[in-house]
């Protein structure tokens, strides 16, 4: 798959996490990160159709977001069912750069840094 | 994504940075509005106070229970009988407001004394009532009255009662933002953990952030029932006192409005390990998403499905009804704080209107993160934006409709643009999928209303024309449409009740019994 067309597929994958969850924008950095790691890895693990620790409140909190997460992705983006496994997990980790990049990294929040809730 | 700033604030240059619009190709990297800063001086801000979001926004929709300002009887302005946070007690947080009435003489000798005579009276007053919230305002607060050994003497004095002090100030935060925050890290300080619930399911969760407008509570407490899910509390609309007391011990915490009660659910999860499970009530996909995701949890997925593939069968017909007719539509949504994020999306995707502006009164820059990313290119986003910037940007985009409070709207309306109330709502509730008809609904009147169309009329100039007589709603929604929507058989008007929460009061929910365990052999 050519460079161009991986930007292109994250970035409709990007804009259906906008526009459709929430869990991505938590309060603060560490949050963000602790989201953005929880859900996003789980949701490659299955679109990859790896196991998924879901036993703990929090992992299984992350495992219901990733699971409504890759259905969607899966009915909107057809596309999904061509690529093998290694390109899934190239692709997810291209989202997940991503998504750090505008709600951690590169975000303009002031508050993320904020120490105390 | 440009900084946007309006012509009426060149004045006030600073403003420059609390408005955006949003950019073809630009991120949230690109430019984002300052938010939940002190107002600037000199930009009349139509925000409210600490005091104001602590009790007339989270504190006071908690039903069984006294709620009284210890401060001058104004700070109670706008509670009386003008909130539509409505409960299954005849209303009684709403029914009766209280104030000690400080006044000057207060302030020069104090008011403790006063205060111990109105708590004291007012539990006279109200026998059944065992509860009660004290707010701090400015006037008390300034003077240094020490509320909370107040209540701590009348506590010890009359057994049974219990006491919640909530010391928020007005000036206690840039708006009424800073009163969320005050009173959600007070109540889990103060009372979180001081009682035991009964649990009577596996599956227990605390319904956070949910003010119960016009019953918006009770009709998510509907589906939960119907999931066999115990709603150990809600936080705070048509709450119980007591009930809040035992948050400690709900497996999950679903949480709707971030922004006025993240802070709890935050501390939940790190006091209680309690996880926190964000979710839309609004718009039949993403309420059927948070369903699903809550059934996934526990694991009872099907029982969620169930009710999506009900409510959707039921209520989408009348839904699709109106999106026909509302199909391009513009509207500027400018509520408060959440709700620009929790329609943004859901009404252009369910709806068809565009969104071509969002403002949020007392977000933070996260609220405007959310928001922005969910509205199309082009939107205007406006952070505590002043009465003059709404006029100009309603000037500029030309809106069909606002969304907004009920200040604002009337200013709206007066250039002849309709609004429907964000906050409180016309004909509500407008969460669950029937109230997402009803919203639909209330737009649908508010847009095609013949009244409003007669407005643009301006008799002083204009020409009246004489060759047209009676109109109707349809007559002008359907004008445009073609013959195959307007005769749909598919397609119907919504057919619901006036009234849709008294039978809810009155409903019984199925047993779901626990799966039976594997004894050891």
């Amino acid at each position: 798959m050519t460079e161009d067309l991986m930007k292109e597929r994250i970035a409709q994958l990007v804009d259906y996490i906008m526009k459709k969850c929430l869990w991505q924008f938590h309060s603060r950095a560490w949050d963000r990160e602790r989201q953005n790691a929880g859900i996003l890895t789980k949701t490659m693990q299955i679109l990859c159709e790896e196991p998924v620790e879901n036993q703990t409140p929090a992992d299984r909190c992350y495992w219901v977001d990733a699971v409504c997460l890759a259905d969607g992705f899966r009915q909107k983006y057809p596309w999904l069912d061509s690529m093998d496994k290694a390109e899934i997990k190239i692709l997810m980790q291209g989202l997940k750069d991503r998504i750090d990049f505008l709600t951690i990294t590169g975000s303009l929040n002031e508050e993320l840094t904020v120490p105390l809730y | 994504m440009p900084y946007h700033l309006f012509k009426c604030s060149e004045c006030i240059p600073e403003r420059k940075k609390h408005a955006v619009i949003k950019g073809h190709g630009e991120t949230l990297a690109d430019a984002l509005p300052l938010g939940y800063l002190n107002t600037i001086p000199g930009t009349i801000s139509e925000r409210g106070c600490a005091y104001c979001g602590a009790k007339h926004v989270i504190g006071t929709p908690m039903k069984d229970v006294i709620h009284m300002s210890h401060g001058p009887v104004g700070c109670t302005y706008d509670t009386w009988q003008t909130k539509r946070y409505i409960s299954d007690n005849d209303n009684f947080q709403l029914k009766y407001t209280y104030a000690t009435d400080m006044k000057e003489k207060h302030i020069v000798f104090g008011a403790e004394k006063l205060l111990k005579q109105n708590i004291i009276e007012a539990f006279r007053a109200f026998p059944n009532i065992k509860r009660m919230t004290i707010y701090q305002t400015c006037a008390s607060a300034l003077i240094g009255d020490d509320i909370n050994a107040v209540a701590q003497e009348v506590m010890e004095e009359m057994p049974g009662v219990d006491i919640f002090v909530c010391n928020s100030p007005g000036f206690g935060g840039p708006s009424q933002s800073g009163g969320h925050h005050k009173i959600n890290i007070a109540w889990i300080k103060q009372k979180v953990g001081t009682v035991e619930p009964k649990i009577t399911s596996d599956y227990v969760i605390n319904y956070v952030g949910e003010y119960n407008i016009q019953g918006d509570q009770e009709v998510m407490l509907d589906y939960f029932k119907r999931m066999g899910i115990q709603v150990l509390s809600s936080f705070t609309g048509n709450g119980s006192y007591d009930d809040l007391r035992a948050m400690h011990r709900a497996h999950l915490n679903v949480l709707e409005c971030a922004r006025s009660a993240e802070y709890i659910c935050n501390e939940l999860r790190v006091k209680y390990g309690t996880p926190r499970l964000d979710i839309d009530g609004f718009g039949f996909e993403p309420l059927a998403a948070s369903l699903r995701k809550v059934g996934l949890f526990f694991g009872i997925e099907d029982r969620a499905q169930a009710i999506i593939a009900e409510e959707t069968a039921r209520w989408k017909p009348e839904l699709d009804w109106y999106k026909e007719r509302l199909k391009g539509k513009k509207v500027c949504l400018w509520p408060g704080g959440s709700k620009l994020w929790h329609w943004a999306h859901a009404i252009h995707e369910e709806m068809g209107v565009e969104v071509v502006s969002v403002y949020t009164k007392f977000g933070h820059q996260g609220d405007m993160e959310k928001g922005i990313s969910r509205c199309e290119e082009g939107a205007l986003a406006i952070d505590d934006p002043n009465e003059l910037e709404g006029l100009e940007a309603m000037e500029m985009l030309k809106p069909d409709i606002i969304f907004t409070g009920k200040r604002p709207g009337e200013v709206a309306k007066k250039i002849r643009v309709p609004y429907l109330n964000a906050h409180a709502y016309h004909n509500g509730p407008w969460k669950g999928f029937e109230g997402w008809v009803r919203f639909a609904r209330d737009i649908y009147n508010a847009i095609y209303s013949p009244l409003h169309q007669l407005s643009y009329l301006d008799i002083s100039k204009d020409e009246i024309p004489t060759d047209k007589g009676f109109l109707t709603q349809r007559m002008l929604s359907d004008a445009n449409l073609s013959e195959e929507i307007v005769s749909s058989s598919n397609l119907r008007e919504y057919t619901g009740k006036y009234d849709i929460i008294s039978d809810l009061r009155g409903k019984t929910y199925p047993d779901f019994p626990a799966p039976k365990q594997l004894s050891a052999v």
